[in-house]
């Protein structure tokens, strides 16, 4: 029997603010355990929470960039039980009345045609503290740093078909997030979390099937495979006439394999109720037109504006939008440098070498629009060379300082100066007179061949057309 | 000095003078206390070389010119209520040893308003009941009938003159009954007038700072000092909104006080004798009066509890054993929740998490909460048709005389007690408990209910109501 596969998936994205969700406590990564907390985030008694205000613009914003609707009035409820991580004894969290609901993502199904994701809920919730278990011994320690860090829950119908679609969205509401500046979506440091519940059921079947959830998947990549992994393993249970038992698997990326975590999935009783601490969040129509006319420019209508107004290919576009950083260093790079081609192959090319190679983002490399542009002029004024300037980018990237600087410390103005020039070309002709008979015997390679010399002899910083020029008015003569 | 006729606002003008200083009348009303101590058993901690010290720096203040409007004042709070630096035991054995690193706001205003933390007083089990009985201190005694509780134990130390002004939370009516036993004032605000920031409170919706004292001057002294908005505790916003609708000089001719006739049937007769002379009164104090009737009090008693039980389970959760509550060594994570709650819970703390941890469970939830919610809304507006009619409704606070010290009573009948007062937390409303007479030589007071943030004419209507403050006549001191 042919199956269908039914993915949900239940995204938890760590929200970019200054402080956390019901404290002033910095929102911010720290290894030393237990620093950024306070007697709020602690759960001292007597404490009330605080709303942090512009979290709840990040999950408007949120809200509005999936094509959510609105609740004007949404507030907290607690959704109570015990683990030690949760310092409160509950989690506030938006259990009723999410902030935003009914919204969607289109993305590309397997065959490239575009379809429409049904987002459920949108909502806001406190993230719990981390555990850590002793390796030795019977202890375990908790470090409540992340305890009350602002999250989103961003939850899916169950309406992706295969591991192939489930990426795609995750792709694409990464690339959402980020560009809305809601997340930074790392999934390596936990500020992008996916669960994802999973079933099958025969071709052209109105019911779902029972269902596993998948944890604990670190990359877009696991989660690909653990779904693989999963419907493969469902399919089996199924075609041998078994059923699949309605159980949370956890995904070891060392074996490549899912490892039941429950047995059962627990129908936790969270005896959920509203917060009375904490007033209702009321928001005006106003509030909400206003943050969907500061939505910013999305990857996908950013990169069609490339192709039409800068005439990049749709290569360069989709890499330069691929991050909301890049495709604003573009832009920057564009105030002051009018020649969108040559940006973007210096951008996807050198630049782009630099950050992976120190894992840096845009924003926070000392190179910065300017120095590109200095650098490109350099090139266009003949100052450099091509060849060099891909060292000069290097360097001046290492070592945080101006392009120009680096070229007058090092010495790497392109000699243009004609007579200088000529005296290296007489030399190197002297040098090499079976290259100069074999060029003139009609073997046009020997002419790259002299110039390289040329080139050899400057340390490249001979200006290459004017060596050109020379060489063959030299030989030429 | 006489500390059985002082009141607060006198003792403030003595020491801002010069005609005694914060120091001579801290000392004084120390020694006085620590005696009476011995009788009554009203505080748990008496913070003498703290208080000194505290009044020490007010006689600074005064020396160098300020005027400070409590300027050494004695003021006792109750034990739920955090103060810096001082133990903050809510009652339990299990924060002997607490000292909270924050101080509750009201009492930290009290004191920059010149007043002085003379201890901390006597409570139920993490502050849950009105009899202190369940206290590990064992209870604190009426000083009009040693044989019978105080209720509250700040109530007591007002009428005994163990200090001048109390602060107190108020649930369900704790310190109404309180100051209705003890025959002095006793203030439960609006909710959101004053800050609860630093207030362990076993119920969230309806745990209110209130205020107790031997006279309207000081009730309303006080009031000035701790009320606001306070950005720790989202309630106070809506005091922020309506402080401009004060209420003007209180004058009876143009006010309608509501008197009750169909809710006094339910009274035992000393009490309907009482209430009844109390309407006498007040009509010849040139009030008018008109009837009113109220037909959700015993539902709303019902509906108190019910949340009040649902909420509770939920804020003593973080009594976990794992940051706070006696901790055991545990085999496993669900032995050490078992023992540590075991230890950290008293019998009735243990009772109402165990009900509100049923009320909200599945299935139970819409049978009890959500009922209770509905109720909760009928019963706000039930008061709001009311007092659109009346400016102000007369009420009983108490159905019995405090009970015996030796008397064991069923706790089904102990939340009868709060039929009168629970309603009115219900409602959000603002209550004043004052003195109006005396069943079996025991004082007895009654309740003036106002519209929200009318404190100023609740006070104002009860100057003009109330006879002489008596002091209990067996208190030698």
């Amino acid at each position: 029997m042919e199956y269908e596969v039914v993915i949900g998936l239940e995204v938890h994205v760590e929200l970019l603010t200054k402080s956390k969700l019901f404290c002033c406590c910095p929102n911010r990564f720290v290894a030393e355990p237990n620093i950024n907390t306070c007697p709020g985030c602690l759960g001292f008694p007597g404490v009330l929470p605080q709303l942090n205000s512009e979290a709840v613009r990040h999950a408007l914003t949120a809200s509005l960039a999936l094509n959510c609707e609105i609740a004007l009035y949404s507030y907290f409820d607690r959704k109570n039980y015990f683990y030690p991580d949760i310092p409160k004894g509950y989690q506030l969290s938006q259990f009723f009345v999410p902030i935003g609901s009914k919204g969607f993502l289109i993305i590309e199904d397997d065959n490239g045609k575009p379809k429409t994701v049904r987002i459920g809920r949108v909502h806001m919730e406190e993230d719990a503290g981390k555990l850590v278990h002793a390796i030795s011994g019977n202890t375990s320690l908790v470090d409540y740093n992340r305890a009350g860090v602002p999250l989103i829950e961003i939850v899916t119908e169950p309406d992706l078909r295969s591991p192939g679609e489930s990426r795609r969205y995750l792709e694409q509401l990464k690339g959402i997030l980020q560009y809305t500046r809601v997340s930074d979506c790392k999934m390596e440091e936990g500020s992008l979390r996916c669960d994802a519940n999973v079933s099958l059921r025969p071709m052209g079947c109105p019911d779902l099937g029972s269902k596993t959830e998948l944890k604990n998947m670190n990359s877009f990549k696991a989660v690909e495979k653990s779904l693989e992994h999963e419907i493969k393993r469902q399919r089996d249970i199924l075609r041998s006439g078994k059923e699949v038992i309605t159980q949370t698997l956890r995904w070891d990326e060392g074996s490549q394999a899912t490892i039941v975590m429950r047995g059962k999935l627990q129908a936790h009783d969270y005896r959920c109720f509203t917060d009375p601490e904490l007033a209702p969040i009321e928001l005006t129509e106003e509030d909400v037109e206003k943050a969907r006319a500061a939505l910013p420019e999305m990857a996908d209508v950013r990169a069609a504006r490339y192709v039409n107004e800068y005439d990049l290919p749709e290569y360069d576009a989709g890499v330069l939008t691929s991050s909301h950083g890049l495709a604003d260093y573009f832009e920057s790079c564009l105030e002051l440098y009018n020649n969108p081609k040559v940006t973007s192959n210096w951008i996807i090319g050198e630049f782009t070498a630099q950050l992976n190679s120190t894992g840096l983002e845009p924003d926070q490399c000392s190179f910065q629009p300017k120095d590109l542009v200095e650098l490109l002029l350099m090139i266009d004024q003949k100052l450099i060379s091509g060849k060099i300037a891909k060292d000069v980018l290097a360097k001046a990237f290492q070592r945080g300082t101006s392009p120009r600087l680096v070229v007058e410390e090092e010495g790497l103005l392109q000699i243009s100066d004609q007579s200088e020039l000529e005296k290296v070309i007489v030399k190197v002709i002297s040098e090499n007179p079976d290259s100069v008979e074999n060029y003139r015997g009609g073997k046009a390679k020997s002419l790259g061949f002299l110039v390289g010399q040329v080139m050899k002899e400057t340390e490249g910083k001979a200006n290459p057309r004017l060596v050109n020029e020379l060489l063959l008015k030299i030989i030429g003569s | 000095m006489e500390f059985r006729k002082m009141t607060a606002c006198r003792a403030a003008e003595a020491v801002n003078n010069g005609e005694t200083t914060a120091c001579q009348l801290i000392k004084e009303i120390l020694e006085r206390c620590n005696v009476l101590n011995g009788k009554l058993n009203t505080f748990i901690k008496i913070a003498g070389p703290e208080a000194l010290e505290q009044a020490a720096a007010v006689d600074k203040q005064v020396k160098s010119g300020q005027k400070l409007p409590l300027a050494g004042v004695p003021v006792a709070v109750k034990d739920d209520l955090c103060c810096r630096d001082l133990p903050t035991s809510f009652g339990s054995p299990a924060f002997k040893n607490f000292i909270s690193p924050y101080g509750a706001a009201a009492v930290e205003k009290l004191t920059d308003a010149g007043a002085v933390v003379i201890g901390k007083t006597n409570l139920d089990d993490m502050g849950i009941g009105s009899t202190t009985t369940s206290s590990p201190a064992g209870p604190a005694l009426n000083p009009w009938a040693p044989d019978r509780v105080a209720g509250s134990a700040g109530a007591a130390a007002v009428a005994a003159a163990q200090c001048l002004i109390f602060l107190e939370s108020d649930s369900g009516g704790a310190l109404r009954q309180g100051a209705s036993h003890c025959g002095v004032i006793g203030l439960r605000p609006t909710m959101g007038r004053v800050s609860r920031y630093g207030l362990h409170t076993f119920a969230s919706s309806f745990g209110q700072i209130g205020i107790t004292a031997s006279s309207t001057d000081d009730i309303l002294a006080a009031l000035e000092v701790i009320s606001g908005f306070d950005a720790r505790d989202a309630s106070t916003a809506l005091y922020r909104e309506k402080s401009a609708e004060k209420n003007a000089a209180v004058e009876p001719e143009i006010i309608k006080i509501g008197y009750p006739t169909a809710i006094i049937a339910l009274l035992a007769p000393d009490h309907r004798n009482l209430m009844e002379r109390a309407r006498e009164d007040i009509e010849a104090s040139g009030f008018q009066l008109t009837d009113f009737k109220l037909d959700l009090l015993a539902e709303a008693l019902r509906a108190y509890y019910i949340i009040a039980f649902a909420e509770t389970s939920s804020n003593l959760s973080r009594f976990d054993g794992i940051r706070f509550g006696m901790a055991d060594y545990a085999e496993n994570l669900d032995e050490l929740y078992y023992k540590s709650r075991r230890l950290t819970f008293g019998q009735e703390a243990s009772r109402r998490s165990i009900f509100g941890t049923f009320i909200l469970s599945q299935g139970n939830y819409d049978r009890y909460y959500r009922q209770a919610l509905k109720i909760w809304t009928l019963v706000r507006r039930e008061f709001t048709a009311v007092l659109d009619q009346c400016d102000l409704l007369l009420m009983p606070a108490v159905r019995t005389l405090p009970q015996l010290v030796t008397e064991q009573i069923d706790f089904c009948r102990l939340y009868e007690e709060d039929l009168f007062c629970a309603p009115v937390s219900l409602a959000g409303l603002p209550s004043l408990c004052l003195p109006v007479g005396e069943v079996d030589q025991l004082p007895v007071g009654l309740q003036l209910v106002g519209r929200p943030f009318s404190e100023e004419m609740l006070i104002g209507a009860a100057s003009r109501i109330i006879p002489e403050i008596k002091f209990p006549p067996n208190v030698i001191c």
